[in-house]
């Protein structure tokens, strides 16, 4: 089977704003699971500076226009789009009406794709997804840490055989130290290059000319925490001013060593062109350290065996190819869809995981953090097993505490299983419908350490889905 | 192009009475009543004309029969057309007839036997000239008097070439039409088997796939993407999706690039009529692929089918005419197209037509005799199912003859092995092997494009060889990811290593260790002690005797005996679970543990009244019918084991065929209605695919319940019920 969808990225970040778009197939596999596949891409924009009307609030009106000059390029419909997703990173979404642009982009796309802000470990998670997972997957064994360094910050994420393991994000970027192109006269410095300015005594500010000795204590600084962070170097993490950076700890774990290094983001783009033999550009360029700060990565002996030998894909855009490819997934093809009408159901909160050996009481826990939520919610569910007995028995189960609650009959609960017994599972726990209840059962969806879940519609008996709110241990 | 004569003006003498055939040899006479059972004795003996009754009983009764054959003249072949059932020329027979009366004229006179020597004696061109005043049934008698030196060494003198955007056929060349079929259209393994075929040096002819979903929004977007892989790759050759031809011109409709149209023929109307199209619509869409095919100023063909010995036999449309005459009858109808290619697939029904290796060589051999000397640029495809006795070994010896005998080009199935179709066909390697055994290239056009790519090379001595990139996808991908991504989409994919032009060992290894674990799973007798632990079940039997009879005779499988018809009372109940081993039994025992429960939990539970299950040994799909009616129950959840292909754990997928009775006169009425076929007296949902690697059976018993309980609420199963369930939810919708 084949059907040609649209799939778009959208990525506002600290410095620069972007849009992808692609068509996928939606084909099904010989398994009968549906899958997108060969996404190409139809239209990428420039990257634009993100519009802003001042240091703390987006300029929405500009957004808007922007959005619909990329709709336009793309030849977007948007009740047609089958989903993506759009995402304010770095230091964006910080802003105070961060907010009110996602609730712009969501009301522009009629809830099909994912639109979220200040959710940096899904950020870390998707830049890995739309970079380095090529790389994982060609050498399943290695773990790969990801460096996605942007304007605002540095997002890491940890992964292995094509799965993020770990996530972690830093408040370290290109663009805390804004200079006049051409020249290392600071133009602005962000809260967080004063205080790293303070630590290492260098007292300048807009308008003064930075030497030569403090650029490089400053990168050194930066390289520095990249460093412990990468080798869990905990000492020195441990430091007041570097936890100030810190947005989210990331927790390499004890047993990965020699974690492959890559980069992504501007900075990761200016180290593989450099090492692809382009001419660095004119100093200062972009009007911030970047291009300082690429030079360093790559002069520095701790990364050169990763970059020398491992290169991830589209390094400067991994965002927005994550946002695209990444942020929908496919649920399994034989559902139990008990209450379709509720359906696309936004913003689900994701309340609690199970399995075939939890007990009675903690599966009555977990349901009923369901039935107190005013909007329902959603429950991961992992059986352990594809085998009748095992799906009668939780399904019996699940039924009989769903009627001892009284749990009820018009709150959506929404059942998230990771095996292909979606359908069987829903009848045993209605009961083959004698039971009433608003519920579905979305089965061949792995478990994720995420807050929110978005679902869809259901098209081609399958419903596509987006996980946010994500936790450093997102992934698996 | 081709003009052809308005069927209406082509003369056919009238049917006469059978006359019969007598001859004495030594003490003994013989008697055939008619031209069809002089046909079908001179054959020689294959399953399909046994079964018919048309075969010779002893090898004397065939030679004495290839006597009289030889002695007619072709003007007493002209003179008795063979008809239908119903003492009429059908449209395909009169087809046949539309033939160069001059060239007819200069050999009317002569007896088959002579005819015969004059065409070993004769060169390629006076042979293709002949060849033009030849009906089908002409052309298959000739056959029946070959040998296989002689079907060879006539087929070889004759070149027929056509041309799109390759040139097929020419001397020196041996082309392929790669077939990159995926079980579910997935884009991932189609683009890997193109891409793999390409690197192979194959599809040279055609990158043609059998689409798993014929609709027109399917195979649109498989045509588009088949396009876009074949401009990226610039491989000089043309696309095709083997849809039905009605879907394939609504494709072109909208602007899909239809570039060579395809069709299955059969040799009788009746047959063709199975296939649902006729004459007037193949003309029709000659026309419309003349006037609007995207190749219509490129190429001087754009038609291809395919036919294949006993689908007449198999569909019981075959007239009383045996399997080549039939065959040769579809000859007969393709050369009114003057098509692009012509593909042979002889072998791919099954054991009711081909048994063995030396039918199924035969068979092709004759086929393509037949084919070329009609004018065909004949293809071919000799092929096996697991649960026929035709050996790779078999499939192996026949294309090296066919090498032999000038065939224009084979099958590119990667490793034999087609991923949809469960069946065995030639190969990429194959192809090669072959070129490099027999001194043949790909086509001109291919051949330069594929040496720019290092698919192909000069050696030492100036000749062509295998290149630095041959057999190497890669190089086609734009990414290792890429290709990461094409090999995860593709099943029955053992390895990319070689040695010379074929598979290394260890592919080969696991390519014929599944081809046997597949044979087991057919061969397997059904555990009836370990199903009765699973539930009590009645045990019923069919009309076939043995494992031997159930996989010859199909039609055995779908019949009850005597004794369990008379056995099984009326019960009245909704549903009747009936377990069969079909093509595997062992389908039905990785399966039915988990699916069995299931189902019995969902009927209870839902207050839908079941019967007693039964299971049946040797059983076929149409089995649910006879039950059914014996039963008296609404509808017959069928479980029966899948034909296993060549993915191993694939031969332990099984199917629920969901047979609804149209007991009540109005449903049938709404049936009849909706198909129009006034005989319908069941209709079918089916829900494939069950085991581990697909549908997981728990689930499957999940599917079934909630499809069993949509029938019997609207009264309907099949193509009629989806249409209802659509229209209902398009209303919903517009609520």
């Amino acid at each position: 089977m084949a059907e040609l969808v649209k799939l778009i990225g959208l990525d506002f970040g600290t410095t620069t704003s972007s849009a992808v778009v692609a068509l996928a197939s939606l084909t099904k596999t010989a398994t009968g699971r549906m899958e997108l596949v060969s996404p190409e891409e139809i239209f990428r924009s420039e990257m634009v500076f993100t519009p802003m009307l001042s240091n703390e609030r987006i300029d929405l009106d500009q957004v808007k226009l922007l959005v619909d000059s990329w709709l336009e390029a793309g030849k977007v419909q948007a009740g047609k789009l089958f989903g993506g997703g759009a995402l304010l990173t770095g230091l964006t979404a910080q802003k105070e009406n961060a907010a009110a642009l996602v609730r712009l982009i969501r009301g522009r796309f009629d809830d099909a794709l994912v639109a979220t802000a200040d959710d940096p470990c899904l950020e870390s998670w998707l830049s890995f997804m739309g970079s380095a997972v090529g790389l994982s997957r060609q050498h399943p064994e290695k773990a790969i840490l990801n460096f996605d360094i942007g304007g605002g910050t540095t997002n890491l994420a940890l992964g292995r055989n094509q799965q993020v393991l770990r996530t972690g994000s830093l408040f370290l970027g290109a663009r805390h130290v804004q200079l006049d192109p051409g020249t290392y006269r600071i133009a602005k410095l962000s809260t967080y290059a004063r205080n790293v300015f303070a630590h290492l005594h260098i007292d300048k500010g807009p308008g003064e000319h930075l030497l030569e000795t403090e650029v490089a204590a400053f990168l050194n600084f930066y390289l520095s925490i990249l460093d412990a962070v990468g080798g869990s170097i905990t000492d020195f993490l441990t430091l007041p001013i570097v936890k100030c950076l810190i947005q989210v700890p990331f927790q390499m774990p004890t047993d990965v060593r020699d974690a492959v290094i890559t980069f992504t983001g501007g900075v990761g783009e200016l180290v593989y062109r450099h090492l692809q033999g382009e001419p660095w550009p004119t100093t200062t360029k972009f009007g911030d350290l970047g291009i300082d700060l690429a030079q360093r990565i790559v002069q520095s002996p701790i990364w050169m065996t990763s970059l020398r030998h491992f290169r991830p894909k589209s390094a400067g855009r991994a965002t927005v190819y994550g946002l695209l490819q990444h942020s929908t997934e496919i649920s399994g093809s034989t559902l139990f869809l008990g209450a379709p009408g509720i359906l696309p159901l936004a913003d689900l909160p994701i309340l609690g995981r199970l399995s075939s050996e939890d007990t009675d009481a903690r599966i009555q826990e977990v349901l009923s953090w369901v039935s107190r939520s005013s909007r329902g919610g959603c429950v991961q569910i992992r059986i352990g097993g594809q085998q009748a007995s095992l799906v009668r028995n939780f399904g019996e189960r699940v039924s009989r505490i769903l009627t001892e609650i009284a749990f009820p009959a018009t709150l959506p609960l929404v059942l998230l299983v990771q095996e292909n017994v979606g359908k069987v599972l829903g009848q045993y726990v209605t009961r083959w419908g004698s039971l009433r209840l608003q519920l579905l059962v979305i089965d061949e969806v792995n478990l994720r350490d995420a807050q929110y879940v978005q679902i869809g519609a259901s098209q081609h008996q399958i419903v596509p889905l987006s996980f946010y709110g994500l936790t450093p241990e997102s992934g698996m | 192009m081709k003009q052809f004569a308005p069927q209406e003006n082509i003369d056919v003498p009238d049917p006469k009475p059978n006359q019969i055939y007598r001859s004495r040899f030594f003490d003994r006479e013989f008697a055939f009543h008619g031209l069809k059972r002089l046909l079908g004795a001179a054959d020689c003996s294959k399953a399909g004309d046994r079964h018919a009754g048309l075969a010779a009983q002893s090898e004397i009764e065939r030679e004495v029969a290839r006597t009289l054959l030889s002695s007619l003249t072709l003007q007493h072949l002209f003179d008795h057309p063979l008809t239908d059932n119903d003492g009429k020329v059908d449209s395909v027979m009169r087809v046949n007839y539309d033939i160069d009366r001059e060239a007819f004229a200069s050999i009317a006179d002569l007896k088959l036997g002579e005819l015969k020597d004059q065409l070993l004696r004769s060169s390629g061109e006076e042979i293709q000239r002949v060849g033009r005043g030849l009906t089908g049934v002409m052309a298959a008698s000739l056959a029946k008097l070959c040998d296989v030196h002689e079907l060879i060494f006539v087929a070889k003198k004759v070149n027929k070439t056509t041309k799109a955007r390759t040139l097929l056929g020419a001397p020196g060349t041996l082309s392929s039409r790669l077939q990159p079929n995926h079980p579910t259209d997935d884009l991932r393994g189609i683009t890997f088997l193109f891409y793999w075929g390409l690197s192979l040096g194959t599809g040279d002819a055609l990158i043609g796939l059998n689409p798993a979903i014929d609709t027109v929004d399917n195979i649109t977007s498989v045509l588009h993407h088949l396009d876009k892989l074949r401009r990226r790759t610039n491989a000089p050759t043309q696309i095709c999706v083997l849809a039905h031809i009605k879907t394939q011109l609504g494709c072109l409709e909208r602007g899909a690039p239809v570039e060579i149209l395809f069709q299955s023929l059969g040799g009788t109307e009746g047959t063709n009529r199975e296939f649902d199209i006729t004459v007037d619509l193949l003309d029709h869409a000659y026309r419309t692929m003349l006037e609007t095919g995207p190749l219509k100023d490129k190429a001087q063909q754009f038609m291809y089918f395919e036919t294949g010995q006993g689908s007449e036999y198999s569909y019981g449309k075959h007239n009383g005419i045996d399997m080549t005459t039939t065959e040769s009858l579809c000859y007969g109808l393709a050369r009114r197209y003057d098509p692009f290619m012509v593909n042979n697939v002889t072998g791919f029904i099954g054991p009711e037509t081909h048994l063995d290796s030396f039918e199924m060589i035969l068979a092709n051999l004759q086929d393509h005799f037949m084919g070329k000397l009609m004018g065909l640029p004949m293809g071919m495809a000799p092929c096996f199912t697991l649960h026929s006795n035709i050996t790779l070994e078999g499939q192996q010896i026949a294309t090296e003859l066919l090498t032999a005998a000038g065939a224009n080009f084979f099958m590119d199935v990667g490793l034999n092995t087609d991923r949809m179709l469960a069946y065995f066909d030639t190969s990429g390697h194959d192809n090669q092997t072959l070129r490099e055994i027999h001194g043949c290239l790909p086509s001109p056009e291919y051949l330069e494009w594929a040496m720019e790519r290092g698919i192909f090379a000069l050696n030492g001595d100036g000749r062509v060889f295998r290149g630095p990139n041959w057999g190497d996808p890669r190089q086609f991908c734009e990414s290792e990811a890429e290709f990461q991504d094409l090999v995860a989409g593709t099943p029955a994919l053992y390895g990319l290593n070689n040695a010379g032009p074929r598979p290394a060992n260890a592919v080969a290894r696991q390519v014929r260790i599944n081809q046997g674990l597949g044979r087991e799973a057919i061969h397997a007798e059904l555990r009836l002690d370990d199903l009765q632990r699973i539930a009590p079940f009645r045990v019923v039997v069919t009309e076939a005797s043995s494992k031997e009879e159930h996989l010859g005779s199909p039609d055995l499988g779908a019949r009850l005996s005597v004794k369990s018809r008379d056995w099984l009372m009326a019960e009245n109940r909704q549903v009747q679970i009936v377990v069969s081993d079909g093509l595997s039994a062992e389908a039905v025992h990785h399966n039915l543990e988990d699916l069995l429960p299931v189902l019995m939990d969902g009927f209870a539970g839902r207050s839908i009244t079941t019967g007693q299950p039964i299971v049946a040994r040797y059983g076929r799909v149409k089995l649910a019918e006879p039950l059914a009616e014996q039963l008296q129950c609404d509808l017959v959840v069928h479980l029966i084991g899948e034909r296993p292909g060549g993915d191993a754990l694939a031969s332990r997928s099984l199917s629920a065929y969901l047979a609804y009775r149209l007991g009540d006169p109005a449903v049938q009425r709404e049936a009849v209605r909706f198909c129009g076929n006034p005989a319908v007296r069941y209709e079918y949902t089916v829900i494939s695919n069950i085991y581990s690697g697909g549908t997981p059976p728990a689930e499957a018993g999940g599917v079934i319940v909630d499809k069993v309980t949509e029938i019997l609420r609207h009264h309907a199963a099949g193509n009629r019920l989806e249409n209802l369930l659509k229209n209902k939810d398009n209303e919903q919708r517009q609520d």
